[in-house]
């Protein structure tokens, strides 16, 4: 009989725990030291300053309130919308185009804000097809987009579907026996939301409003776009006009430490509480009981999610009416594409490796939080996650500006340094899609592998990348996009005169070309349509051989 | 052979701990009989490596084995289910226990496919686990065990809720296994199984 040293397997490549731990480790500490140098070069910058002269400004109390009241206002807006829309689709499990609906809701998060807001102007503005019904049924009415109106509309556009997911999906995983138990008592109204709803919905309530505040708070575009003047003015716009207009950098950063600040403190309150918060939805198979409603109930239910559709729809709809005749070739090609092609190569350029870099981070840090032992090791990973929550990407972007401006002499330096923010930015999105796949390999599994010396290289290969492979290229898709819509680092680091296509729909919303602003929007839709498409399609897994039935099909959640 | 000495083991919490003290040789099947939860399973995880004893050692012909990772060790073991990964082929499954990184050898994918003829699974090579009965995943699960040429098996009510057909052919492939000197560790409720298999009983 052999002894136990030949009973040693192959060496797995990578079978070392250090590869597991140190990648992810490291990238995890650049990533902290990254946001540490942009923090200490806006800290420097601000001590120029002194902050009683700036907090003792009219102008800039101003600001803090706006964004403070806007912020407040969306998040109560959006989330009582999400919470109407996801009871009413909690009830209602089964009903022509409710896939549909969810999908519809799930567009939001890829949506580019500045394609969604040229769409709503073409809705709500001063020639919008929202405005001329108005004229017709109140004539004399005071409706005017820009401004307060204008940007907690547009929030509320993006907000509600993302926070009215999260919430479907806690009141979907509520548990079998409580709902059978409210099935059979017939409870409803008041004690149904005591006694069940309310139970499902606290828990994720706190994550969601922070989240729901952070991306109001800190939104940009929607405000360039649709603020229309300094008394609607925000934080972040205010960062952008002093670093590109004013060249005042001690304000610049000020402001940024203001904004730093409060997104800080309420993620810290969040994190304090211990509250797990989802940024993505998950879909899941739900189960659902019959419940007693209030005669008329399924009406009022009919009408809300019919107008919510129609709310989400009509910007999207208007965005195709309206670019269609710009994009489609009727003699000859337009003009527009001669602007649009290279746009798109700009764009392609940064999203690409941005969305890749968001993917490998995630998955190094994912990987490296299995690992970890230590009680500081163990967070670190974790951190990349929420840092680019509490430290908003313009933020960043304005303390690595302020650094590397001596320095920061071609345009391909910015865009390497945008690339790179952008990337970080889709870090808590890419990882809510991974972590689940990653992390919920059951016991037999793990242990099975662990006996048969299934390691290293070959445990990601045989393990992880099966299940891992539509999730992977969905997390990409979704860093792409997010990438390809910004318009925020980019307004930053960008020059006006070889714009992303976000910053040329910018530059043709600022200018009054309707027409071709519609056609780019069109276009960066259909871009973000190709990519999901393509990467959807290549992760698909290879047909089986002998045409034998695919079980596991369904038990992988089917992806948009 | 296996020599396990003053084995003690507890879970986190109020609950007793356990010592175990067994040997089994080379061709021989030792039956681990108990009531549930009187640690059967523990004690072959701990053989396993899965669970971390507090005290005691495991020898395996006089070398301690307890120190040493899952896979350095010279077990394999076989549960009631879940013995497969579900999301890859029988071919694939069984190649793994080969090589952990399917890189084998013209002669193995030989072996593998004989394996599989053998045991009535012809042509079930490119099928998911999901996709086979019950007593057929556990006959996939015996092939590998009896693939990797480990000198110990685990056994851990592999043969429960099977049909008395597939409990059959499961007998004697082991039976022939056994006859080849493995030595086995079989943990299970039903007497006849015992009857058939084991040479001597432990009770826990």
């Amino acid at each position: 009989m052999p002894s136990p040293a030949e009973f040693a397997p192959l060496r797995a490549p990578l079978s070392h725990p250090g590869w597991q731990l140190w990648p992810g480790l490291l990238l995890a500490a650049a990533f902290v030291a990254l946001a540490g140098l942009g923090l200490g070069s806006l800290l420097s910058a601000a001590e120029e300053l002194n902050p009683s002269s700036v907090l003792g400004s009219r102008y800039l109390r101003g600001v803090v309130a706006f964004t403070l009241w806007q912020a407040g206002l969306s998040v109560l807006l959006s989330l009582a919308l999400a919470l109407a829309v996801a009871r009413a689709l909690a009830r209602h499990p089964h009903f022509p185009g409710r896939t549909l609906l969810l999908r519809l809701m799930e567009l939001s998060l890829v949506l580019p804000t500045i394609v969604a807001v040229s769409g709503i102007i073409s809705v709500y503005g001063r020639q919008g097809w929202f405005t001329g019904l108005l004229e017709h049924v109140a004539p004399g009415h005071s409706w005017n987009l820009y401004g307060l109106n204008g940007i907690v509309l547009a929030h509320v556009f993006f907000n509600a579907p993302l926070a009215g997911r999260i919430m479907l999906q806690a009141l979907e995983s509520l548990p079998e026996p409580r709902l059978r138990m409210a099935s059979q008592l017939g409870l409803r109204g008041w004690w149904l939301w005591r006694a069940v709803e309310w139970p499902a919905l606290k828990p994720v309530l706190p994550g969601l409003s922070a989240l729901v505040f952070t991306l109001c708070f800190t939104s940009f575009a929607i405000i360039m776009t649709l603020g229309g003047g300094p008394s609607s003015t925000t934080l972040e716009v205010a960062i952008y006009q002093a670093l590109r207009f004013e060249f005042d950098f001690a304000q610049a950063a000020l402001l940024a430490i203001i904004q730093l600040l409060i997104c800080g403190s309420l993620w810290l309150v969040v994190f304090r509480s211990r509250l797990d918060s989802t940024l993505l939805p998950n879909r899941r198979f739900a189960f659902s009981a019959p419940l007693k409603t209030w005669p008329g109930l399924a009406l009022a239910n009919a009408l809300l999610l019919g107008i919510f559709a129609l709310f989400l729809l009509a910007p999207l709809a208007a965005i195709v009416v309206r670019g269609l005749p710009a994009l489609w070739p009727v003699h000859s090609l337009p003009p527009v594409y001669q602007q649009l092609l290279p746009a798109t190569g700009r764009s392609l350029l940064i999203a690409l490796p941005a969305g890749a870099g968001a993917v490998i981070l995630a998955l190094l840090t994912l990987a490296a939080s299995q690992k970890a032992q230590g009680p500081l090791t163990r967070t670190l990973p974790s951190v990349t996650g929420y840092l680019p929550l509490v430290v908003p990407p313009l933020v960043l972007g304005t303390g690595l500006f302020i650094l590397l401006r001596p320095s920061l002499g071609n345009s391909a330096q910015g865009w390497v340094l945008v690339s790179v923010i952008n990337g970080l930015m889709a870090v808590p999105f890419v990882l809510q899609v991974l972590r689940g796949p990653l992390n919920n390999q059951d016991k037999s599994t793990l242990q099975q592998a662990d006996q048969l010396g299934i390691l290293g290289w070959y445990r990601w290969r045989w393990l992880y990348w099966p299940r891992l492979r539509r999730p992977v290229a969905l997390a990409l898709a979704y860093g792409v996009a997010l990438s390809l819509g910004d318009f925020g680092v980019i307004a930053l680091f960008g020059s006006p005169g070889e714009p992303t296509l976000p910053m040329l729909l910018y530059q043709q919303l600022g200018s009054y070309q309707v027409a071709n602003a519609a056609g780019t929007g069109l276009w960066l839709l259909l871009c973000l349509l190709a990519i999901f498409t393509t990467l959807t399609r290549v992760s698909r897994p290879a047909p089986r051989p002998r045409g034998q039935p695919q079980m596991l099909a369904g038990a992988e959640p089917d992806h948009a | 052979m296996l020599d396990v000495r003053q084995l003690q083991f507890r879970y986190s919490g109020p609950t007793p701990a356990w010592e175990f003290n067994l040997s089994v040789t080379a061709g021989e099947c030792l039956a681990i009989r108990g009531a549930s939860g009187s640690g059967k399973s523990t004690l072959l995880g701990l053989i396993a490596g899965f669970l971390q004893p507090q005290r005691g050692e495991i020898l395996w012909q006089g070398h301690p084995i307890h120190t040493l990772k899952p896979w350095q060790r010279p077990v394999t073991s076989v549960f009631q289910e879940h013995n497969l990964f579900e999301h890859l082929d029988v071919f694939t499954n069984i190649g793994l226990g080969l090589h952990p990184g399917l890189q084998l050898s013209d002669l193995q994918k030989q072996a593998i496919d004989q394996a599989l003829t053998r045991t009535g699974l012809s042509g079930f090579g490119r099928r998911r686990p999901g996709e086979l009965s019950g007593g057929q995943r556990q006959r996939v699960a015996l092939i590998r065990a009896i693939l990797r040429r480990q000198p110990l098996l685990l056994l851990d009510e592999p043969m429960t809720g099977l049909d008395p057909d597939t409990r059959t052919e499961l007998h004697r492939m082991l039976l022939e296994e056994k006859a080849h000197g493995v030595a086995m560790l079989l943990a299970s409720h039903d007497p006849e199984d015992s009857k058939i298999l084991a040479d001597r009983h432990w009770n826990l």
